[in-house]
């Protein structure tokens, strides 16, 4: 339903072009989950950012990028040429493509009561009255578990709690019926309890509405129970992705390697952490070669930071973008 | 809400209890007092001596023996219970024929001036924010930089000078001479509508530069939040949720300094009137503190500090509304 190509972001800053996306490619697809792994600054947001064209005025797409949806009507759309004020973009925000983020309490504007924003993107996009979007509203915030919904609808997003500003964020975003949600990072600021309860409440709507989604992550563990595929994003380019199963039981990347090592276990009690080696550089100091060889423990001297590996597809569900597994390339340079 | 109005009520009646008290006690800080006056004008010159039993009779004529707590209660009495400001000793009349035309001058020229400020500032401000770094928003900046470096009296000067090039019009007062005694109606109305847009616009002149930038720095913030991407995400469209969620919180600074704005206009409107020969309070104020003419001074000061306190209140009544947060306590 949403399938992206060769799609490369960059910024005109001060201090010059920095790109800290390249060349990504993923699809989602339908009713299913895509999860997104990578640290901090990998550009996972950035990328998702660019599906609603919700990026900033210096960013630009490449001209080689791709972004295409097939909306809920069976239309094809072609997200990245899309104008900026085009009645098109306005009905994908929100109606067909959702989105959630890490601070609810952010998300939220103070001045409008929790009902007053979802009413208004209810009425957005469903065209009914201020009664049935109401109603509408009412039904989603019961739907998520927020108890009492009849009263909490009039309230701020300051008079909640961390984990029912999470529930309420989540109904806002669902509230217009989108197809797709883009969670980014929707339970990085909850503790485990409450994480636990928000994944549980995300999975059973994505069953009930038949929804796909697209979940953004630092945390393997969340991606292990949510999501059906994954992308592992280091320094702006996906270098191994496949179904989560098979990526997480036998990872190619000594990338993907390094942060499961880093999951501490319950067997390991007694050892340190094993954290991966090294700090992400910063997008303007991107190394040459492949963006990784800089922390990989397995980087070959004279071709990992000469040339960026392709990506190679190794099985049925899964690639990676490394040289280790690219044998050929690797005889022919 | 409403408890926060009664609340801000109840706070304004104490402000201007203790400010009545103040402006009284300042009434009574220069040496001297109306008798002292009166008996130098009367019989100066004439060759009459006069001794302190002539002046002390003044005194009692007018009202002036009793003892100053005594006087304080008689003053704010009637004020506050028949809306009787006391005696304008030099003109021989109350004050409330003295001041009563000039009051409703000087707040049509304070509230024209205010709307002038904002209507203007606030959608530049935004304007300038969102295109924050364009040609435009440099042009915007240069000019309020200009606005805020000019002083208004030269400004007075040169509008003056040009509306009478340009218009031909006789611009200088607030209503062309054959409506100046003439009875309110509509053409003298719109006669004053006229004229006053000119000093309205000298005294806006530097609060509009300076809120252009407040509102341009304070709309940037908000932009940036993440409450303004989230609505967007859901499809707002541009134009609306500039309005209902940036500019609303962004518009926070600019409402609450409407009482600064508010003094900053009277303190300079005396000097923009006696450029633009217009009748206001301010001139009065000063000839009657020269004539030791207190309850002229005293319901001056009271009318004006009045209006700020209760500009004020308005305020803060608006930025309960636009935060709600505020009247939570939160």
């Amino acid at each position: 339903m949403l399938s992206v190509k060769n799609l490369s972001i960059s910024f005109d800053t001060d201090e010059g072009r920095i790109t800290p996306v390249r060349d990504v490619s993923f699809f989602v697809p339908q009713g299913k989950t895509l999860g997104i792994v990578g640290e901090s600054g990998s550009g996972k947001s950035v990328s998702t950012k660019a599906l609603m064209r919700l990026l900033p005025g210096n960013a630009k797409l490449s001209p080689e990028s791709e972004i295409l949806y097939r909306t809920k009507t069976g239309h094809e759309l072609a997200i990245h040429s899309l104008k900026p004020s085009s009645r098109e973009l306005g009905r994908l925000r929100g109606g067909e493509i959702g989105m959630i983020f890490q601070e609810p309490m952010a998300s939220f504007s103070p001045v409008y009561s929790v009902g007053n924003q979802m009413m208004e993107a209810i009425r957005l996009h469903r065209g009914v009255g201020k009664g049935e979007a109401r109603a509408i509203a009412l039904d989603m915030l019961n739907r998520v578990g927020i108890s009492n919904a009849a009263h909490r609808i009039d309230q701020y997003s300051h008079e909640m709690s961390g984990g029912m500003r999470q529930r309420a964020m989540i109904a806002l975003a669902l509230s217009a019926g989108p197809a797709l949600l883009i969670a980014d990072e929707p339970t990085t600021a909850l503790d485990v309890t409450i994480q636990a309860q928000v994944l549980e409440l995300m999975r059973e709507l994505q069953q009930d509405l038949g929804m796909s989604m697209i979940f953004i992550t630092h945390d393997l563990g969340v991606i292990a129970q949510i999501a059906d595929e994954v992308a592992v994003m280091y320094l702006g380019t996906i270098v191994e992705r496949g179904a989560t199963r098979d990526v997480l039981r036998a990872p190619k990347h000594p990338y993907t390697q390094g942060l499961l090592k880093a999951i501490p276990s319950i067997n390991t009690l007694q050892q340190r952490l094993n954290p991966v080696p090294g700090d992400i550089p910063s997008p303007s100091e991107r190394p040459s070669g492949c963006p990784f060889h800089t922390r990989c423990p397995d980087a070959i001297a004279g071709v990992c930071d000469r040339k960026p590996p392709r990506e190679i597809a190794v099985s049925q569900t899964s690639a990676v973008r490394c040289w280790l597994h690219d044998q050929d390339a690797r005889n022919a340079a | 809400m409403l408890r926060f109005v009664l609340e801000r009520l109840v706070g304004m009646a104490i402000t201007m209890l203790l400010v009545s008290m103040m402006v009284f006690v300042i009434m009574e800080l220069p040496p001297g007092d109306y008798a002292d006056r009166y008996a130098f004008r009367k019989y100066s010159g004439t060759g009459v001596s006069v001794t302190e039993a002539d002046v002390q009779a003044i005194r009692v004529e007018l009202g002036l023996d009793q003892p100053m707590v005594v006087r304080y209660f008689d003053w704010i009495g009637g004020i506050v219970l028949h809306g009787d400001f006391g005696q304008a000793f030099a003109f021989e009349t109350s004050v409330v024929n003295v001041i009563g035309d000039k009051v409703w001058l000087t707040l049509a020229i304070l509230f024209t001036t205010l709307i002038i400020t904002y209507v203007i500032s606030i959608p530049i401000g935004i304007y300038a924010a969102v295109k924050r770094g364009s040609a435009a928003d440099y042009g915007l900046t240069i000019f309020s930089y200009l606005g805020l470096a000019l002083p208004n009296f030269l400004l007075a000067l040169i509008l003056l000078y040009f509306a009478n090039r340009w218009f031909e019009a006789d611009i200088g007062g607030l209503f062309s001479s054959q409506y100046k005694d003439a009875p309110w109606s509509l053409a003298k109305l719109w006669d004053l509508v006229a004229h006053l847009w000119l000093p309205a616009v000298v005294l806006a002149w530097s609060a509009v530069a300076y809120q252009i930038q407040t509102m341009r720095a304070t709309m940037s913030d908000e932009l940036n939040r993440l409450s303004v991407t989230a609505a967007r995400a859901r499809g707002v469209p541009e134009g609306k949720l500039l309005w209902k969620y940036p500019a609303r919180l962004a518009i926070n600074p600019v409402v609450s300094t409407i009482g600064f704005d508010v003094n900053r206009i009277f303190s300079e409107l005396p000097i923009v009137a006696a450029v633009l020969g217009l009748t206001e309070l301010g001139e009065l104020l000063l000839r009657a503190y020269l004539d030791l003419d207190m309850y002229v001074a005293g319901a001056i000061l009271l009318l004006l500090t009045f209006i700020i306190v209760f500009m004020n209140f308005i305020s803060d009544i608006l930025l309960a509304w636009l935060d709600p947060r505020i009247k939570l306590g939160a």
